[in-house]
């Protein structure tokens, strides 16, 4: 009570009476209320869910609702209606998790998204919620293979995202190795120095400081040879960490899916003449008759056109009909 | 391809019995619609009896050739061919008591050039017509669309010019007839006449290019009938009489032809003018009426602004004066 009465300076919609909602109290954190299946979206500052909801259940101070003191969470978005959304979408994706793999046609895909933004709305706004209610149920029922297998199969996008840590993971194990391993060879090569530095000045009977002074050179010369020595390594990826010449990978492609329809069937055409037999095709030229007839221009052959096609045209409409007798004829002239 | 065509399937008939049917049944169908008209009168006396319409359009049939030879700029046979086609599909299924030939005459003329795609523009196609262009144009477009809608919209018409082609191509390469090209100009009238017979509404084109074949070859005193015996029908001999039947009819068909009487078809002119169906008169003030009707409902514009071509030229009878 202290809590509130001290709040009804703050925040001019804080009337004293706990529950009412404090909706821009930044200092203490809110929680949003739930309701199993149901959230009212009401809020109320952490103190007062802590007085109202003593027993660890109550209702709603704003609509009456039922509500568990387990169901408060801490609100994250500043609207609450943004909050109730972001809630209601994450449980209704939940089962609604078909992929677009999983519908033959892009368009049925898009119907599908639509239907679940469709349910979103319904139940932010309380529209038809009993209605909307049945309708996720009814599809809990219909799809439930289909939602238990898609909630075990990680989605493939996240698939190709593990995959890409675990590569980078693998490389930094094999850079931090060879790190060490330099290092390593570094200080054995320093020892070793050293030790020849001490024998040199043990046992040659040069001077001593010559001697220093020939050893700093020849440290110093092969500093420099190790500033130079870490060959590049031959550059078959880019920075991203993707490979070059190598093909996309085919996972990234999916594959078209066809508009299932009946398959286009081929049915030679049968030449029906009512006439004589015509010659065949490759007579056309060989018997002369190609000779009785203008030849085709440039342009006409250009256009597909041969003489030959011309020549059998002719023929062919000579011949066809010429076995009709009027038996019947027409019923009637329309 | 002709057998399986819409020309085979609904447009070549039985015999010339059935296509009189046809007009007599178109004929009296009109009659009937339009008894009152006659107010009394003997109806022989009023309308046209079949036998008159028939006469009336083989005059227009002669005026359509003439039409179509006059035309500027000269126009392919096939178009010629395809305009008869039309005007003889036409008037199976209508009365020249309903539609006045004359005018249908250019819509199938215009019509077929569109199909056998010779191209005129309607202005270029008005020019050949003498009297009121205007007026014309309107006629013509405005038939168009009726002339398509009779003819079942089967526009594609199978002139006999192509198989004429086979059969010279064919008889110059396995007959041993001396040039067989002399044989062309006696085709070409001999095509010409069949226009003004049925042949084309009973035989198929390539029995009709036969038959002109076969009749320019006696002509030029030739003999052709061992290529159609012995080289075309070698292996259906069974099938010749049915095929020489049908040349014989066709010839006969040709020579029988007569000219209808000037005299006759100026008599039945002035006898259709009174008994023509007045709605598709657009010199009648029922079919400026109706037009203005039509336009108003349309637009949805005021009667009195309603101004076409028609109602301007109203005093000019003259129009689509083909046939003088």
């Amino acid at each position: 009570m202290i809590l509130a009465a001290k709040r009804r300076q703050v925040n001019r919609r804080h009337d004293g009476r706990p529950g009412v909602p404090a909706v821009q109290d930044h200092q203490i954190p809110e929680s949003i209320a739930q309701a199993d299946g149901h959230v009212c979206g009401h809020t109320l500052c952490e103190s007062c869910v802590d007085l109202l909801f003593l027993k660890g259940s109550g209702a709603c101070p704003e609509c009456m609702v039922p509500l568990r003191r387990n169901n408060f969470r801490v609100q994250l978005f500043e609207d609450p209606m943004v909050e109730k959304e972001v809630d209601i979408r994450r449980r209704i994706l939940r089962d609604y998790n078909k992929r677009e793999e999983d519908f033959a046609s892009l368009a049925e895909y898009n119907d599908y998204l639509e239907e679940i933004e469709d349910i979103v709305y319904n139940l932010c706004n309380n529209i038809e919620i009993i209605e909307t209610n049945k309708r996720i149920e009814a599809y809990k029922r219909d799809n439930r293979e289909v939602i238990q297998r898609n909630k075990t199969r990680v989605g493939r996008d996240e698939y190709a995202l593990e995959e890409m840590l675990e590569l980078e993971k693998v490389q930094e194990e094999a850079r931090r190795k060879e790190l060490e391993e330099l290092e390593n060879e570094h200080k054995k090569k320093k020892a070793r120095d050293k030790q020849a530095l001490i024998e040199e000045l043990m046992y040659s009977g040069k001077d001593a400081a010559q001697i220093v002074t020939e050893f700093a050179e020849k440290a110093e010369k092969q500093r420099e040879e190790e500033k130079q020595l870490p060959p590049p390594k031959p550059a078959n990826e880019f920075s991203t960490g993707i490979k070059f010449g190598q093909t996309a990978d085919p996972s990234l492609l999916p594959v078209p899916k066809s508009e299932e329809g009946p398959l286009f069937v081929y049915e030679p055409l049968v030449p029906f003449s009512e006439g004589p037999t015509m010659p065949p095709t490759s007579e056309i030229v060989s018997r002369g008759y190609i000779a009785h007839i203008r030849a085709e221009t440039p342009q006409e052959n250009a256009g597909g056109f041969t003489s030959a096609l011309a020549c059998e045209r002719a023929l062919q409409e000579a011949l066809q009909g010429l076995y009709y007798t009027a038996t019947t004829g027409v019923v009637s002239a329309t | 391809m002709y057998p399986v065509s819409s020309q085979k399937r609904s447009w070549t008939f039985a015999n010339e019995g059935q296509l009189m049917e046809f007009r007599v049944e178109q004929n009296s169908k009109y009659i009937e619609l339009h008894e009152e008209e006659a107010q009394g009168r003997d109806l022989n006396e009023h309308f046209l009896t079949s036998a008159e319409e028939r006469l009336l359009l083989k005059q227009y049939e002669i005026y359509l050739f003439d039409f179509c030879r006059r035309f500027e700029p000269p126009m392919p046979k096939c178009v010629v061919g395809t305009a008869f086609h039309y005007f003889k599909r036409f008037y199976l299924n209508n009365s020249p008591m309903d539609y006045h030939p004359k005018e249908i005459l250019a819509t199938c003329v215009f019509v077929a050039c569109k199909v056998e795609e010779f191209n005129v523009s309607i202005n270029q196609f008005v020019n050949n017509i003498k009297g009121d262009r205007n007026k014309a144009t309107d006629i013509v477009l405005s038939n168009e669309l009726l002339l398509i809608g009779q003819l079942n919209y089967y526009l594609t018409i199978h002139n006999p010019f192509r198989p004429i082609e086979g059969f010279l191509i064919d008889i110059k390469t396995r007959s041993n007839m001396q040039n067989p090209d002399r044989l062309r100009p006696h085709i070409d009238s001999f095509i010409d006449s069949t226009y003004y017979s049925d042949a084309c509404l009973l035989h198929t084109p390539s029995q009709i290019a036969l038959a002109a074949v076969l009749h320019a070859a006696s002509r030029e005193q030739e003999n052709l009938d061992s290529y159609v015996t012995d080289l075309l029908f070698v292996s259906a001999r069974e099938k010749l009489p049915g095929l020489i039947d049908a040349v014989r009819k066709i010839r006969i068909m040709v020579k029988q032809y007569q000219q209808p009487d000037r005299e006759k078809v100026k008599a039945i002119e002035k006898k259709l003018d009174k008994c023509r169906n007045q709605a598709n008169n657009p010199d009648s003030e029922l079919y400026k009426e109706r037009l203005r009707r039509l336009y108003t409902d349309e637009d949805d514009m005021p009667a009195e602004d309603a101004s076409f071509h028609i109602a301007d030229v109203s005093s000019d009878t003259s129009a689509m004066n083909i046939s003088q």
